[in-house]
């Protein structure tokens, strides 16, 4: 039996000096493999076309789809309908900024944290066009891949009460970046200059261990364990010049 | 992260206040772990007898372990209270977002954190007023104990104070077990597990020592 | 209106767009980036196969060189390619490879020792040399003599993108996300920049460039069933068309891949059948073997699209809500093969379908996959027709993939061709001074101001938007669809010409303020139907088979009339039809034309067969 499906669409243009911020509700009937991309797309083509969304690859890749879900963010183009009850609850990512309706501008956000972190392989070597390539681990590729696997969905980032409450709270996502070039051999940055990044507690001793971000992940980045390295790595960077030569350690991530 | 704390460059001063701060908030957490184990060990000894309790109280007084450890104890109490304190948001905004996070996401852990912040609040009045009355009464003897609990409200006051208590504990010792990745996300659930049960089980002999307090004859 | 000023204006932060604006920044010039979408959502980040590249590192892949990998290419593209481009991007791709693995891309190495690869299905075991132990590893791919795609897991296109975006964050490249060129400014002869639309905010801006690149990626979604990103509807081409000079080129050069997933249209990998999976029709029948009996679901991409659409004609297909599909049958592959082999497949089936394809059919159906066409440049990324126009990527008819690319060589060509384009916008950056006209500015901001004011209040007309596209994806599948044939492209042209017409009186229901999603498409939907025009008029000049294209009435290559590329232009942006020309397929013939070596078919000879020029000569 096909279901009616009740939709409750957080809805503001800021732009529009006549919008206010509300609730909207939309019924369709739900077909078969239905998917939140779907039911956006319909609700847009043929009951309001005024209603803002983002979605660009819609198979859960590229990360612009994130959106709060029944309470939780997540990735609408790969949430099931048949996986949701038949009232569902659509709002937009807390924490980013609002650009209409369900859309928000991830993209000024992760810029700046790349620009904070620096988020790219510093290396005081020249490329040389006539060289064959460096030799790298096959398992450390691996590992640096699984930590480049983020989408920078933000979902991390609006899932976590700390973000919430704290504005420079740099989030999972941004820790994880900088896990990612502490792991990579090409990366010649110091353990004191990534200290200096992210040893602070608007970095990772400002994490609380919530582990929503682990939670919310749709790509299940190893959030929880990455976050517990980088703590200890970090915590003992500080401590490791005053402690007793047996109770220094060098953490691997 | 915002713009303008970006855009303003401010030099890169390397300080590791941060990391002090959470070592010693991490230490002072789990010192108190382990004082709190100890001390249910201790004040449940008397589930066995009066007498076990009463030589285990004396040991301490004899050793002048209690006259020192006593306020050295509520010295760390409040040092883990101004450091954990950073963390407890105290402007309503804020305490609302993360209250709101947590009912609107449904998410264990972040309720977890809720649930660790308010009981702290209660352990800071009610444990301070708790090692204030002990301390300035000692020694320690089941008698005296058991006269303090049968006279009723402190009764309550334990039943009150002592599941806020494991309860901290608990989800305290969970979290630094996570935060510092001593459990992976694979051993998370088990672990959690084991935590709630061993929680239970810590309330359980809890209550089970106030009953024998509260039917200990006190001569 | 807000104006803002650069030397190089890339439309498009994909890896195409970023390589190039990479290029000019550590020259020393200024440079913006556009993109629709921050730069790293761009669809390159969704390619999960990889690039191919003559690095021959991989047991499988030794031997190879560019010159095996060049030609690979002119016979994938069936002889279409523009052989000097091929060669450039053949001898380059390995540079462009390494340079991104020094740039930080996880590439997989090789692992030394006995290792266990499947093919057809069937496992077997290769040895891999010690002495190449950490060196790029490589897999395989259709239409290569050797294992030469280098990749990172399945996440090739992410992790290329990504790093190729820090270091586009290093260099202090801008990257201006959720804005849309909607207009170039020109004056007929010079390009000078383009009117921008903020996605954020709904205004309008002009980017003042002295040299403009446009690198907008496919437009695989003026067809309606489509594996490309829903952002890849053509706005490049679109721009380029409504200059009247700049040519697209190859327009009906369009690829299908016979399985994407039904209704979301998501590509599910060549593996799948590659490894032993089939295809069934509603009766649960397989049907392949009944047309081809030799190579059945392993005969090439275009065959199994075409014979699968001709199955469905056939009323052969499963119904269902989103139109008729088959069946994509792994079941038989195992639990084990399907959770290790096919990860990424049994991924998206759960994800996005709910179906585990251990012990379910996954429904599919061909779908547009790749353009090959777009806007036609020289060997340099220049665009014909403007100065200081630049194209690059899959927006770019460059023209190394003619009317076939090899699965891995579009990744490749995007960082390959940046970097070589890049290098020529750096040339022309430093040696020309471009004069900004105001009047052409001003023209071209006022000529979009006055569109969208009369689509929000309706003065053109009332038609809905969505409508109209829905008409032309009905149309263009009918007409350029896998197969094709005279009476049905005629048909469509005529069709197309309609709606072209309808496009032209869109008006919006909605209000139009800030970032309306109406407006977008409004603002561009006539320019989908002309590229859709584009396509089908294009298909049906085309009177022969080649790669991609199949004419059912013109079975036959014909090398004597039509080994040539189509270039379309809208002379004038009133017309209703496309103005075609056409010009050789190449200057040069490293190799003559002649068999594939696949996909069978026969070939009408060229009157005077051309004789191979050596390697390095100029035309
Ligand atoms: C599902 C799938 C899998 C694939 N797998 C492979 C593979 O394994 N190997 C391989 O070689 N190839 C593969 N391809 C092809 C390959 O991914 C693309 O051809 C290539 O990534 C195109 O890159 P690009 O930089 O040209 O464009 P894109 O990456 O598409 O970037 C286009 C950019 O232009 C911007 N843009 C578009 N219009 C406008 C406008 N009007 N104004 C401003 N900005 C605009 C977009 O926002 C985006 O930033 C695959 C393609 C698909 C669809
Ligand atoms: C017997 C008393 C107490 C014990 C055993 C105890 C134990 C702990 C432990 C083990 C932790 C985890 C530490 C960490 O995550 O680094 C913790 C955290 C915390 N404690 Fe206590 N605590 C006690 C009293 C208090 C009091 C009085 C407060 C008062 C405000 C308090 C507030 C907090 C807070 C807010 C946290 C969370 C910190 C974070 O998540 O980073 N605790 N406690
Ligand atoms: C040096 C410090 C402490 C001493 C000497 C001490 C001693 C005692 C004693 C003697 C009792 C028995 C009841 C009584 O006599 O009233 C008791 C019970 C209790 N104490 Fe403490 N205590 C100390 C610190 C704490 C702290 C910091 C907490 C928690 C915040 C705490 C929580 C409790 C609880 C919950 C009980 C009830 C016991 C139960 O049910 O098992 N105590 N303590
Ligand atoms: S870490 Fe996960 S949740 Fe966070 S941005 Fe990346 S993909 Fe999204
Ligand atoms: S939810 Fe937030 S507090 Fe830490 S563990 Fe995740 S970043
Ligand atoms: S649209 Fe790309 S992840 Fe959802």
């Amino acid at each position: 039996m096909a279901r009616m499906l009740k939709f409750n669409i957080f809805r503001y243009n800021p732009q529009d000096p006549a919008s206010v911020p509300h609730m909207q509700s939309f019924s369709i009937d739900e077909t078969e493999s239905m998917t939140l991309f779907i039911v956006l797309n319909r609700l847009r083509e043929e009951q309001d076309p005024s209603l803002q969304f983002d979605f660009c690859c819609r198979a859960g890749i590229c990360g612009a789809c994130a959106m709060v879900i029944n309470g939780r963010p997540g990735l609408a183009c790969h949430t099931k309908t048949k996986d949701l009850p038949e009232e569902i609850t659509l709002m937009p990512l807390p924490i980013f900024k609002l650009v209409g309706d369900l859309s928000v501008d991830t993209g000024t956000w992760f810029r700046a944290m790349y620009k904070k972190i620096e988020s790219w392989c510093h290396t005081k070597k020249v490329f040389d066009p006539n060289a064959i390539e460096e030799r790298m681990d096959n398992d450390v590729a691996e590992a640096i891949y699984e930590l480049d696997r983020c989408v920078e969905c933000g979902c991390c980032v609006a899932a976590c009460g700390t973000a919430l409450m704290r504005e420079d709270f740099l989030g999972a996502t941004t820790l994880n970046r900088v896990a990612r070039f502490i792991l990579d051999p090409r990366d010649e940055r110091t353990e004191k200059e990534y200290f200096d990044l992210i040893g602070t507690d608007e970095g990772i001793f400002g994490c609380m261990g919530l582990l929503a971000c682990q939670d919310v992940c749709p790509k299940y980045l190893p959030l929880q364990d990455v976050l517990g390295k980088l703590r200890k790595k970090m915590a003992f960077a500080a401590v490791n010049n005053i402690l007793p030569s047996f109770l220094k350690q060098d953490i691997k991530l | 992260m915002s713009i303008p704390s970006i855009a303003t460059h401010k030099p890169m001063t390397s300080c590791k206040c941060s990391a002090y701060l959470d070592w010693c908030q991490m230490l002072s957490g789990a010192f108190l772990i382990m004082f709190m184990w100890a001390h249910l060990f201790l004040v449940s000894s008397v589930i066995i007898g009066p007498g076990v309790m009463n030589a285990i109280g004396h040991f301490f007084e004899a050793t002048g372990m209690a006259q020192l450890g006593g306020p050295a104890i509520f010295a760390i109490f409040l040092t883990h209270f101004v450091l954990a304190a950073r963390k407890i948001p105290f402007a309503s905004k804020e305490q609302g977002l993360m209250l709101q996070n947590a009912k609107r996401m449904r998410h264990a852990d972040t309720w977890l954190w809720v649930v660790q912040a308010v009981t702290a609040m209660i352990i800071l009045i009610m444990g301070s007023i708790h090692m204030w009355v002990v301390l300035t009464d000692l020694p320690i003897t089941a008698a005296k104990s058991a006269a303090r609990i049968q006279g009723g409200w402190w009764m309550l006051f334990y039943l009150v104070l002592l599941p806020m208590v494991e309860l901290h504990v608990g989800i305290g010792f969970y979290r630094i077990m996570i935060k510092w990745g001593v459990i992976d996300s694979k051993g998370r659930f088990g672990f959690k597990k084991k935590e709630n049960l061993l929680t239970a089980i810590m309330i359980g002999i809890g209550v089970v020592t106030l009953l024998r307090f509260w039917f200990l004859a006190t001569k | 209106m807000q104006i803002i000023q650069t030397d190089l204006l890339c439309i498009g932060a994909g890896l195409a767009g970023e390589r190039v604006a990479i290029e000019a920044a550590e020259n020393g010039f200024s440079v913006i980036c556009l993109s629709l979408v921050p730069a790293r959502r761009s669809h390159s980040s969704a390619a999960q196969g990889g690039m191919q590249a003559a690095l021959g590192n991989s047991a499988m892949g030794e031997g190879d060189s560019p010159d095996v990998h060049f030609s690979d290419t002119v016979k994938g593209s069936d002889w279409g390619a523009d052989q000097e481009c091929s060669r450039i991007f053949a001898d380059t791709a390995p540079i462009a490879m390494r340079q991104m693995a020094f740039w930080g891309v996880p590439w997989n190495r090789v692992v030394p020792g006995e290792a266990t690869y499947y093919k057809g299905g069937k496992p077997f075991t290769a040895f891999e040399k010690p002495e190449n132990e950490g060196l790029i590893h490589s897999r395989s791919f259709g239409g290569t003599a050797k294992w030469r795609t280098c990749y990172t897991s399945d996440g090739t296109g992410h992790a290329v993108l990504y790093t190729l975006d820090n270091r586009a964050a290093q260099m202090g490249v801008e990257v201006h996300d959720k804005t849309e060129a909607i207009a170039l400014i020109h004056d007929g002869d010079t390009c000078m920049g383009a009117i921008v639309r903020c996605l954020k905010t709904g205004e309008l801006r002009a980017y003042l460039s002295r040299a403009t690149l446009i690198a907008t990626g496919g437009y695989g979604r003026i067809y309606r069933e489509s594996t490309n990103a829903v952002i890849c509807d053509g706005g490049g081409m679109i721009i380029g068309l409504d200059t009247g000079v700049v040519p697209f080129g190859n327009p009906e050069a369009v690829q299908f891949h016979p399985t994407g997933i039904v209704p979301t249209d998501i590509l599910v990998t060549e593996g799948c059948r590659g490894d032993g999976g089939t295809l069934l029709d509603v009766n649960q029948y397989r049907f392949m073997p009944d047309y081809e009996p030799e190579k059945a679901e392993l005969a090439s991409r275009d065959v199994v699209s075409r014979r699968m659409t001709e199955h469905i004609r056939k009323g052969l297909g499963v119904k269902g809500s989103y139109g008729d599909h088959l069946w994509l049958d792994i079941r038989h592959l195992g639990e084990k093969h399907i959770s290790t082999k096919l990860r990424e497949v049994q991924e998206i089936c759960e994800s996005f379908l709910g179906v585990d394809p251990v012990h379910q059919l996954i429904p599919v159906r061909p779908t547009q996959h790749y353009s090959m066409g777009g806007v036609r440049t020289n060997k340099d990324g220049a665009a014909y027709g403007l100065k200081g126009l630049f194209s690059a990527g899959e927006a770019a008819c460059w023209d190394m993939h003619g009317f076939n690319r090899l699965g891995g060589n579009s990744l490749a060509e995007t960082i390959v061709a940046g970097m070589w384009v890049g290098g020529k916008v750096v040339e022309f950056l430093a040696g020309t001074d471009t004069i900004f006209k105001t009047e052409a500015i001003r023209a071209a901001q006022q000529k979009q101001e006055e569109r969208i004011k009369a689509l929000i209040s309706g003065s053109n007309g009332r038609e809905n938007v969505y409508a109209v596209r829905n008409a032309m994806f009905d149309t263009i599948m009918k007409g350029a669809g896998i197969f094709r044939n005279g009476t049905d492209l005629a048909e469509s042209v005529t069709k197309l010409t309609e709606i072209l017409h309808r496009a032209r009186k869109v008006g919006l229901r909605s209000n139009g303020l800030g970032a309306n999603g109406e407006l977008s498409l409004a603002l561009k939907i006539e320019g989908m139907v002309k590229l859709a025009q584009c396509v089908c008029y294009g298909a049906l000049q085309r009177t022969e088979s080649r790669g991609a294209h199949t004419r059912e009435d013109f079975p036959e290559r014909n090398d004597r009339d039509w080994l040539n590329r189509t270039l379309a232009t809208w002379a004038n942006s009133t017309d209703d039809l496309p103005t075609l020309s056409y010009e050789p397929a190449t200057k040069v013939f490293e190799i003559p034309p002649g068999e594939r070596g696949y996909g069978g078919g026969k070939i009408i000879p060229m009157d005077n067969p051309p004789t191979a020029t050596p390697k390095g000569a100029k035309a």
